[in-house]
């Protein structure tokens, strides 16, 4: 089961450079589907699955698939894989940077694998995070109605930005 | 270091260094930002087991809501100067030429 968990979580370091060596952005939504999919079974794994189904619904759910439809935009005629020399040497760039990272850290050697609980060792008879976050109810009020105003105010700045004819922020015509 | 940690400090490494070079598309650049947030949603979220405090696990949820108005007003600027300049070359974006 732990080496389950940590090739979890080399796929989600995968899964980022994916994103981050330079493929078309079809492959580029593809590897933050995957990260972000192996992150949710990373937190499942710590035990907070109520953080990870609030990752999968909003972030993969929500914010991804608006993504995606937006990458049609940014359509190329002929993509660029992970097939092609610049794509691999950007990846094995990224992989050396951080090679070099990690073992000039003097982090190499002193790994630790640990176990946690969720419920503090038993003396918790509600999870973690689901008496966590219910504090957005109760002690936390105000720093919901602040990102529910936060949330609000997005929709007004996006109709202003968008909004052209020399009435718009960025659009000239 | 926890082997954790190192898996979510070295994505967001990576989705910084990604956001740092040069890129063909605007969007590709938003995917990277996008990237660091999930890493840093990762590590706030791992942050309240560790310490068992469990107020602290508001803090991901927050992260994600404001990480979401971010990604909208990305995306709408996209999308702004894709119909201003009919793609989103980032070379296409050159106001401040020298």
């Amino acid at each position: 089961m732990t080496y389950f968990v940590l090739f979890l979580g080399v796929c989600f370091v995968l899964g980022s450079l994916a994103v981050a060596s330079n493929p078309s952005p079809y492959y580029g939504v593809v590897g933050l589907v995957l990260a972000s999919v192996v992150g949710c079974g990373w937190l499942v794994s710590l035990g907070v699955s109520f953080v990870s189904l609030v990752l999968f619904m909003v972030y993969l759910g929500g914010m991804l698939v608006v993504f995606v439809y937006s990458v049609s935009l940014a359509a190329d005629p002929f993509p660029v894989a992970w097939g092609s020399w610049g794509v691999v040497g950007y990846g094995v760039g990224f992989i050396l940077v951080l090679a070099v990272g990690v073992v000039v850290s003097g982090v190499v050697g002193d790994w630790k694998v640990g176990v946690i609980s969720v419920d503090s060792g038993g003396m918790f008879s509600v999870r973690l995070d689901f008496s966590g976050v219910a504090m957005f109810y109760s002690c936390g009020a105000g720093l919901f109605l602040v990102a529910g105003w936060g949330l609000l105010l997005t929709l007004f700045v996006v109709l202003e930005l968008v909004r052209g004819l020399s009435r718009g922020a960025i659009r000239a015509v | 270091m926890s082997l954790l940690h190192l898996g979510f400090y070295s994505a967001f490494t990576l989705s910084c260094l990604g956001l740092a070079f040069h890129r063909t598309h605007l969007i590709s650049a938003l995917l990277c930002l996008e990237s660091m947030m999930l890493s840093m949603y990762i590590a706030l979220s791992t942050w309240p087991i560790e310490n068992q405090a469990a107020a602290s696990s508001l803090m991901p949820i927050l992260m994600l809501a404001f990480s979401a108005c971010e990604a909208g007003t990305g995306l709408a600027m996209l999308v702004a100067s894709t119909r201003t300049h009919g793609s989103d070359h980032l070379h296409n974006l050159n106001l401040l030429q020298c």
